[in-house]
């Protein structure tokens, strides 16, 4: 038959494999797999072989195998053309329908908001989203900023990528053409995206953003921010550390700006309160095994484990510390505490001291009741410092708009500075305004510790003692902020 | 070694570091292990079917989010029991309609695909179940330290230990063993071949696939319970595994296993000595293997794509 291969003996057990492979005809037509064929093997036989055939061999087979495949290979294989094409489908995706509130008039004054939906930092970003949603909603309900109806147009920053955020703030500020900028979650993005909104001269509020610099040493006229700077975090919460728990720390810090300037807060107000920095670790963002540092820091032997650390991480490094018991032998505690970590812990790992920017249990502060009403109407859940945030900054537009009767930005800067938020927006408290010459809002935070099971189910924070933003804050001169303004 | 440990934290500084690296040897095997499960699932995969399963992270988050959707119903056992076999299901699927139109083609085309399928992946877990971590509760008894001088090695860990050694020992034996598993490695060798001697390649990859997504719901079960669970979770922990696969050799599934337990040890000495660059040093070891052995500890010549 002249389809039936024939059957060389040679030294190489694969090299007859590949020689004796009968077309798939062949095989057919011999009947079932099972039966012999010239050579004497069977093919349940042949693939024992061929699973157990020396690498070299095995090797051999495949080397010629692709020597036959190339030419077919290659044409399958993609050209530059296609790789330029499909890059240039990648980047246009990036840019295609941003997610915006429909306007219900075609003159509508238009905030951008530039804050992370995906990657680590999309759940702040989106309950941000949800606060600069309510209070859109509100200043319709209201009639507007100016007369106008307001519209919101949403881009995702992402969560760690500076290029894409000053991409989309580009993107907002010159063809969206927004009257305002909202944004970032993520320190170094809220800095990248204020000097795109200082070039163009839009005003730009930071909801959540916290490193010392956007409104220190690299503040701007047009840039104000609601959240907290990481010093005032740490000047709030260094005493009740040190006088409760003892004076040796160490440090568990992100790796990157945010972190950075926390810890040297940190250091520098626990150190005036005759603490010291037993050791510290610099982690990178995104680090899921917290336990190689936990061993570290528990030979250290402190009195207190600061985990300056945030979001998902805080969560897996609170998380294995409970696991590894280290809260019966250590003080556990931190600066900033958000209630979206404190929801993702499991009741036992929800330990420690810390400080919270906002918090929604104030009993007896008014209006507060009000708004947790309506935000858990929006989502089911109690407000958190984030859905305030976003709140505030969608507010202060309308806000500074009206009293400046104008939407250009300088002259809106000016009527912000020194600018009290009405109660009903503050929420809080003390007083919350804008301090002149920084545009940082200054308005309480509240230290406490963190508790598996309040008096409801949410209640997941214990509030011990508030302290205002201008007591956390100091003197204006040390923010370091040097403002100069357009002439 | 281990006496004079147990012996404790008495003597100078100098003790006390050569005890931290001890510890974080010791710990860094029992990372490893579990880098190592995600790993093999990958490199199964990879090594039949020629697929770069980026998409791998995903189905291990899925796998974790269904364990968490199953535990108030069937209990974390339960659900440690379910929802890997639930995952494998769904790779079957995805397989079937995604994946197996590509074989055979470029691999870039897989990789595109999973590399976009991971970015659905990661959203969709983030519109079923919120962006925002969620509590994954295992059994108490599990949560506490076994020793108060070896504080790391929790009952949780422990366990986790033996699953993926069972599962280890389990994907070997089939291997080595089984029918399915024989053709498995005949068809990572030269699946042309094992094709033409009469033996379903369609069936083959399909399962081997599903064996390998099945690793990965396990491996994010077992995460679950040690990590927070969010819907990074998978992205997070997916490039030390193409690390180890890289760093072990392709082709080779105990090369794999042995990259695993390596990144585990060396991010661990690396958080002694550099502790910035935990992340950072496992990309350099990789570079270093590529440079010196560009096939990897146990790979094979030529393997690389």
């Amino acid at each position: 038959m002249a389809l039936t291969p024939t059957c060389r003996i040679n030294r190489h057990a694969n090299k007859e494999l590949v020689q004796e492979v009968p077309p798939i005809h062949a095989v057919r037509l011999d009947g079932p797999s099972r039966t012999s064929t010239k050579c004497g093997a069977t093919n349940k036989q042949r693939i024992h072989r061929l699973a157990r055939a020396p690498r070299a061999a095995a090797e051999q087979t495949i080397r010629t195998r692709e020597r036959n495949l190339r030419k077919s290979h290659w044409r399958a294989g993609i050209d530059r053309r296609t790789l330029v094409k499909s890059g240039a489908a990648l980047a246009a995706v990036q840019f295609a329908s941003p997610f915006v509130i429909p306007a219900r008039a075609a003159d509508a004054v238009k905030i951008g908001l530039d804050n992370p939906l995906t990657g680590t930092y999309a759940a702040p970003g989106k309950n941000e989203l949800v606060g600069c949603q309510m209070a859109l909603d509100e200043i319709n309900g209201k009639g507007g900023i100016l007369g106008r109806q307001a519209e919101l147009v949403v881009e995702d920053s992402t969560s760690g990528d500076a290029g894409v955020a000053v991409q989309k703030a580009r993107k907002l500020i010159d063809s969206d053409k927004v009257n305002f900028l909202l944004g970032n979650v993520n320190s170094a993005l809220s800095l990248a995206m204020a000097q795109v909104s200082n070039e163009k001269g839009v005003l730009h509020i930071v909801p959540g953003g916290h490193t010392d610099a956007v409104t220190g040493s690299s503040c701007h006229w047009n840039v104000f921010r609601v959240c907290n700077t990481t010093q005032m975090e740490a000047n709030a919460v260094a005493s009740a550390l040190v006088k409760e728990y003892g004076k040796k720390v160490y440090y568990i810090t992100p790796d990157y700006a945010y972190g950075h300037t926390l810890e040297s807060g940190l250091v520098k107000a626990i150190g005036a309160l005759g603490g010291e920095k037993v050791g510290g670790d610099l982690t990178p963002l995104g680090t899921v095994d917290f336990s190689s540092y936990l061993i570290k820091a528990q030979a250290a032997n402190p009195d207190v484990i600061l985990f300056l650390i945030q979001g998902d991480d805080m969560v897996n490094a609170l998380k294995q510390a409970v696991q590894f018991g280290l809260d019966k032998k250590v003080h556990l505690a931190g600066a900033q505490q958000e209630l979206e970590a404190l929801e993702g812990l499991p009741p036992e790992a929800r330990i420690g001291t810390w400080v919270m920017e906002w918090y929604w249990n104030q009993p007896g502060v008014p209006h507060v009741a009000e708004f947790v009403e309506a935000i858990k109407k929006r989502t089911g859940r109690p407000p958190t410092a984030r859905n305030w945030f976003g709140y505030v900054s969608t507010w202060t537009c309308a806000l500074g708009a009206e009293k400046a009767k104008s939407l250009k930005a300088v002259d809106m800067a000016k009527a912000l500075q020194d600018f009290h938020l009405p109660p009903e927006i503050a929420l809080g408290p003390n007083p919350a305004f804008y301090r002149a010459g920084q545009n940082q809002l200054l308005a309480t935070l509240f230290v406490g510790n963190a508790q598996a099971k309040g008096s409801v189910p949410d209640d997941l924070f214990k509030v011990t003692k508030t302290v205002s933003g201008v007591e956390a804050a100091g003197p204006l001169e040390e923010s370091g902020c040097k403002m100069t303004w357009p002439t | 070694m281990l006496a004079r440990v147990a012996d404790g934290g008495a003597g100078g500084e100098a003790w006390r570091m050569s005890q931290v690296v001890l510890f974080n040897v010791f710990n860094g095997l029992i990372v490893g292990a579990f880098y190592a499960l995600m790993a093999l699932g990958l490199s199964l995969i990879l090594n039949l079917s020629g697929v770069i399963n980026f998409a791998h992270g995903g189905f291990l988050a899925l796998g974790a989010y269904l364990a968490y959707t199953l535990i108030p119903y069937i209990g974390f056992w339960g659900a440690l029991i379910v929802a890997p076999p639930l995952t494998a299901l769904l790779g079957l699927i995805v397989e079937r309609l995604l994946i197996r139109p590509l074989y055979g083609q470029d691999p870039l085309y897989g990789l595109l695909l999973t590399f976009g399928l991971a970015y659905i992946f990661e959203d969709v877990t983030r519109m079923i179940w919120g962006a925002q971590s969620v509590p994954f509760q295992v059994p108490g008894w599990l949560m506490t330290s076994l020793s108060s001088q070896y504080f790391f090695l929790t009952g949780y860990r422990v366990f986790m230990m033996i699953i993926v050694a069972a599962a280890v020992g389990g994907l070997f034996a089939v291997l080595k063993y089984t029918r399915l598993g024989m053709r498995i490695r005949a068809g990572t060798r030269d699946l042309d071949t094992v094709s033409t001697l009469g033996v379903n390649v369609r069936v083959l990859r399909s399962l081997n696939f599903g064996i390998g997504i099945y690793m990965a719901g396990l491996a994010g079960v077992l995460a679950a319970g040690l990590l927070g669970l969010s819907p990074t979770i998978g992205a997070n922990l997916i490039m030390p595994s193409f690390v180890a696969i890289i760093v072990g050799g392709l082709g080779s599934l105990l090369g794999t296993l042995i990259g695993g337990l390596m990144i585990g040890v060396v991010s661990g000495l690396a958080a002694v000595y550099f502790p910035s660059a935990t992340e950072a040093v496992i990309y350099v070891m990789m570079g270093l293997v590529l440079l010196v052995r560009p096939r990897g500890l146990l790979g094979e010549e030529g393997r690389v794509h």
